[in-house]
């Protein structure tokens, strides 16, 4: 089959084979599982956000009922984390967040294990939290590591110091000297977000046992490979004495990109001999989620009456909570989302991921660039007010297009922003504005542009061609929701091989019969394992055709894959069934299989102006272009989005169903993230939103159908051409409500959640400035290297 | 204490704390897990069953308070092989995505459609309020249940 065929047939709506079970409530999630024999565990956590434990006796909770064994911070010797092993499982003499787990208890019934959590002694001599970055900042902050310098480095490069715990930063070009031009305007902002909840329905969940002296793990995780590592690590034996497979995920949005309660059980199932159940009750999910950082943002851009961008520095301060975690890694992200979007003269960048005793954060959909796209975005429209110039023509003239620099010198392929913000303009013009009471509301509009990227890195795949002519796909590729695994692998290698997707058996992860993988996230599923997945194809088709092209007496080149057989290419019918040339091969050499891989493909950046950043330049970078109408209540400050438009790069899109629905999902996702979604801490360091009475994502009378066009043939290492499109649609929705509301009101929009009360003292005020005096307008001051 | 109830149309006792929910002695005791714990407290519908002809959330029922009640669940709702309008639309619209939040809200608009057969788009949506999704962004699946009117020629 040759390439262009393949395109063509992969593209279709195919249905999700999974939606079935699903409906008829038969699909087995990880908290579905578990039989008699499984016992529950629950974990015992801190109720203070900071101190040192003083005593942890469990003996009266080993003798309760239906009690097996209890696990502490002896059993789990190793530290973990990305960058640096900062992470002990269990708290290791001190806590450091609210909710730290300290001891975990497996009994014969939850409320067994619940009672006995009761009877476990600990005593916490409390010290006082550092509960914001501000504080953590603070000259004489208290250190939340004091030995952080002694801990273990897994990436080496990094600024790190006191409660710093990491630092990437971006330096290119003379920043100072076009500040201090004369035919320049300074536009200078402060930009606050809080952290937003993941929600996924299905809480984080595992079942462990211990079988012929190896772990196996059963778990609800977008990331077999890192929960195999990271249970190692902590509990220091060799990774491949854990086997991780993974049930379908009851929704993941990068809540379960890391390893979370997968070594509790896996501790207990040892001590105790049989499977060991940990589920998170919905309390937990809340208090101790790996939510979407709260961050702080300040930013500076020198302009020309022109509209030209010649310098720009940015801070960003992300809450990586008590443990450096993923944050750590996404300090990487800044570079490419706050230097994205535009054309740049000189910038300085940096991103810090600071220490606070609160719960560690993590990814989640677009991580990183949901708020730094709303500060830069607001950034760029109070740019077009300082020097007067229309929002829209202000970004047609300085998005990022072919050949433009990235922040750290990359160089863009593609003229891809531009086009598609035209594209917007005939979205717009199909519909008339809405309209609103004037008397009642205040209308605002907004267009905001976006840059994220697909997530690369390796991948692996196997595809064995079956006798009956289906083929059986086997990679560590995860069905999180998003259909990657039931839809858009099964097309592409269905196209491979000139299948049906329907005879494509996808198999569920296993880490003992699959290659290592970086996990189902960033949009990469169905651009690397569908590579690696595609270069499988080509083993299998070659080996195909060297036997075909003697039976057929046609030179391989000639031949073709389609409907199921072997044809002359052009001359439907001239060849054999698939079935014919697969038995002849398992009579001369076996049966047929082909393995492929995949890695990030590296796209170079400038030497040396990029430090502590785990990818310096993005392989495959994608657009997004939002538009929204927004009326906002003079009364009661709440705003209603009256229209929302998407144009979208998914580079080829193979399934315009599916995306379709990825696209209305992420944008109501983000409309959450904009609009009620607020998390706060209390002076305990305990997260206020237990549940969903307290922490409001949108339901069914909250939404509208997105207006969507897709823009296909944006460059892209993908296969097929392909982008992953489930992360990116929910990028720019703070963004462009923010930027519409602070059109309708004609204030400063500094903040997010929009929740009614912010936006009424919003309005109320005659002009408000949010100042982040702990990041300074001297950009350097901020910065550790 | 012994409760007795009808699950699935098939009769049943459940011995034990009679405070115990519904949904949990269907997930533990019978193994039902078609309906999800997902907030336990009655905000999201992930749990909806029919307790005697009603849509109702299993995590806020004591068991101990359904002593001769009539119960379906979503294991219960159609034979296999079978699909009723709700879930029929719902599939041949591709709308289900991680599905944890299907079983539920299969539970309540079937019921809903039980008792509407030609609803608006206004009161489709009325009647979902209840049952959250946190992946669909609910217009797709409101456009999947609105073509169910469509297809029977019942158009509003």
């Amino acid at each position: 089959m040759t390439y262009l065929q393949a395109q063509n047939n992969a593209v279709m709506d195919y249905p999700r084979r999974d939606a079935s079970d699903k409906l008829r409530g038969r699909t087995k999630y990880t908290v579905d599982q578990g039989g008699l024999e499984t016992l529950h565990a629950v974990l015992v956590r801190s109720e203070v956000a900071s101190g040192k434990i003083i005593q942890l006796d469990a003996k009266a909770a080993l003798e309760m009922p239906g009690v097996r064994g209890i696990a502490t911070s002896v059993d789990a010797p190793g530290s973990h984390g990305l960058g640096i092993a900062d992470h002990p499982i269990f708290a290791d003499g001190h806590v450091r967040y609210h909710g730290e787990p300290i001891a975990a208890i497996a009994a014969k019934t939850r409320r067994q294990a619940l009672e006995a959590a009761k009877k476990v002694v600990v005593k916490i001599e409390a010290s006082k939290p550092n509960l914001t970055m501000a504080q953590s900042l603070a000259k004489d902050a208290r250190l939340i590591h004091p030995d952080w310098e002694d801990y273990e480095i897994l990436y080496d490069g990094a600024a790190r110091g006191g409660n710093i715990a990491w630092e990437a930063t971006v330096r290119r070009g003379d920043t100072q000297a076009e500040f201090d031009r004369d035919d320049i305007t300074v536009v200078e902002g402060c930009y606050r977000v809080g952290r937003q909840n993941h929600v996924s329905f299905e809480p984080r969940a595992v079942i462990a046992s211990f079988e012929d002296g190896r772990f196996h793990v059963i778990t609800s995780t977008q990331v077999p490979w890192t929960v195999r590592h990271v249970t190692a690590k902590v509990l220091e034996i060799p990774e491949s004495h854990v086997r991780v497979t993974v049930p379908p995920v009851g929704g993941g949005f990068g809540l379960k990109f890391d390893c979370s309660l997968e070594p509790y059980a896996a501790i207990l199932a040892k001590k105790t001999g049989q499977p060991v159940s940990l589920i998170n009750s919905r309390e937990e999910e809340m208090l101790t989620c790996l939510c979407r950082e709260n961050a702080e943002i300040r930013l500076k851009s020198a302009v020309t009456k022109d509209g030209e961008i010649v310098a720009r520095e940015g801070t960003v301060l992300m809450d990586a909570g008590a443990y450096g975690g993923e944050q750590v890694f996404l300090t990487t992200m800044t570079a490419h989302t706050l230097g994205g979007n535009y054309r740049l003269g000189a910038a300085k960048i940096a991103s810090q991921a600071v220490y606070t005793n609160t719960p560690p954060n993590g990814a989640f959909r677009a991580c990183n660039g949901v708020y730094n796209t709303f500060a830069l975005e607001r950034h760029t429209d109070e740019i077009c007010k300082a020097i007067g110039m229309d929002p829209v023509a202000f970004r047609k003239l300085n998005v990022v297009g072919d050949g433009s620099l990235g922040a750290t010198g990359q160089v863009f392929e593609g003229d891809v922003l531009g086009p598609m913000l035209d594209r917007m303009d005939v979205l717009i013009s199909k519909d008339s504005p809405a309209e609103v009471d004037t008397s009642e509301y205040l209308y605002g509009r907004a267009t905001t542009v976006g840059t994220w990227f697909i997530f690369v890195g390796p991948s692996a795949a196997t595809v064995n061609l079956n006798a009956d002519g289906s083929a059986t796909l086997v990679t560590s590729g995860v069905e999180i929701g998003s259909g990657t695994m039931m839809q858009s692998l099964p097309q592409m290698v269905g196209a491979d091989l000139g299948i049906h997707p329907d005879n494509v058996i996808v198999k569920t992860a296993d880490t003992d019969a699959s290659g290592r993988d970086l996990g189902v996230g960033g949009g990469r599923t169905t651009v690397s394992i569908g590579a690696a997945s595609t270069a499988a194809c080509a083993e299998v088709r070659d080996k195909l055709f060297e036997i075909a092209s003697e039976l057929l007496q046609t030179a391989t080149n000639k031949l073709v894959l389609v409907n199921g057989r072997v044809e002359i290419a052009g001359m439907a019918g001239s060849g054999m069934p698939i079935q014919t040339v697969i038995a002849e091969a398992e009579a001369r050499n076996g049966p047929i299989a082909g393995s492929g891989a995949f890695t990030a493909p590296g796209t170079p950046a400038m030497p040396g102006c990029a430090a502590g950043h785990f990818i310096d330049a993005i392989d495959i970078p994608v657009f997004a272009v939002h538009d929204c109408e927004v009326a906002v209540h003079k009364e009661t400050g709440k705003v209603s989005v009256l229209s929302y438009r998407v144009v979208q790069d998914v580079g080829r899109a193979i399934n315009p169903r599916a995306i379709r629905s990825q696209v209305q999902g992420g944008v109501v996702q983000g409309m959450g993230y904009a609009l009620s979604e607020e998390i706060t801490i209390n002076d305990k360091g305990c997260i206020d939103q237990d549940g969903f009475e307290t922490y409001k994502i949108p339901s069914v009378g909250d939404v509208l159908p997105i207006d969507l066009d897709l823009f296909e043939g944006a460059p892209s290492a993908g296969p097929l051409g392909t982008k992953g499109a489930g992360e990116v649609p929910i990028l720019n929705v703070g963004a462009s409500i923010a930027c519409a509301v602070a059109n309708a009101t004609g204030k400063k929009v500094n903040e997010l959640p929009l929740t009614p009360p912010r936006v009424l003292e919003l309005m109320s005020e005659d002009s408000r400035s949010l100042d982040l005096e702990h990041i300074q307008s001297d950009w350097e001051k901020n910065v550790l290297g | 204490m012994a409760i007795r109830l009808t699950i699935n149309g098939e009769k049943q006792v459940f011995h034990g704390d009679p405070r115990t929910s519904l949904l949990e002695v269907l997930r533990d005791t019978f193994r039902l897990t078609g309906a999800k714990d997902v907030c336990g407290e009655g905000f999201c519908g992930t749990c909806n069953v029919h307790i005697n002809g009603e849509a109702l959330p299993a995590c806020l029922r004591p068991i101990g308070m359904l002593e001769g009640a009539e119960v379906t669940t979503i294991e219960g709702l159609s034979p296999m092989g079978t699909f009723n309008a709700v879930q029929a639309a719902l599939e041949k619209h591709d709308v289900v995505q991680c599905g944890m939040c299907f079983p539920g809200l299969v539970m309540t608009m079937s019921k809903f459609f039980e008792t509407n057969s030609n609803p608006s788009r206004a009161e489709i949506k009325s009647a979902m309020t209840g049952n959250l999704c946190r992946c669909t962004g609910y217009e797709l699946i409101v456009d999947a249940l609105a073509s169910i009117a469509h297809e029977r020629g019942l158009v509003q």
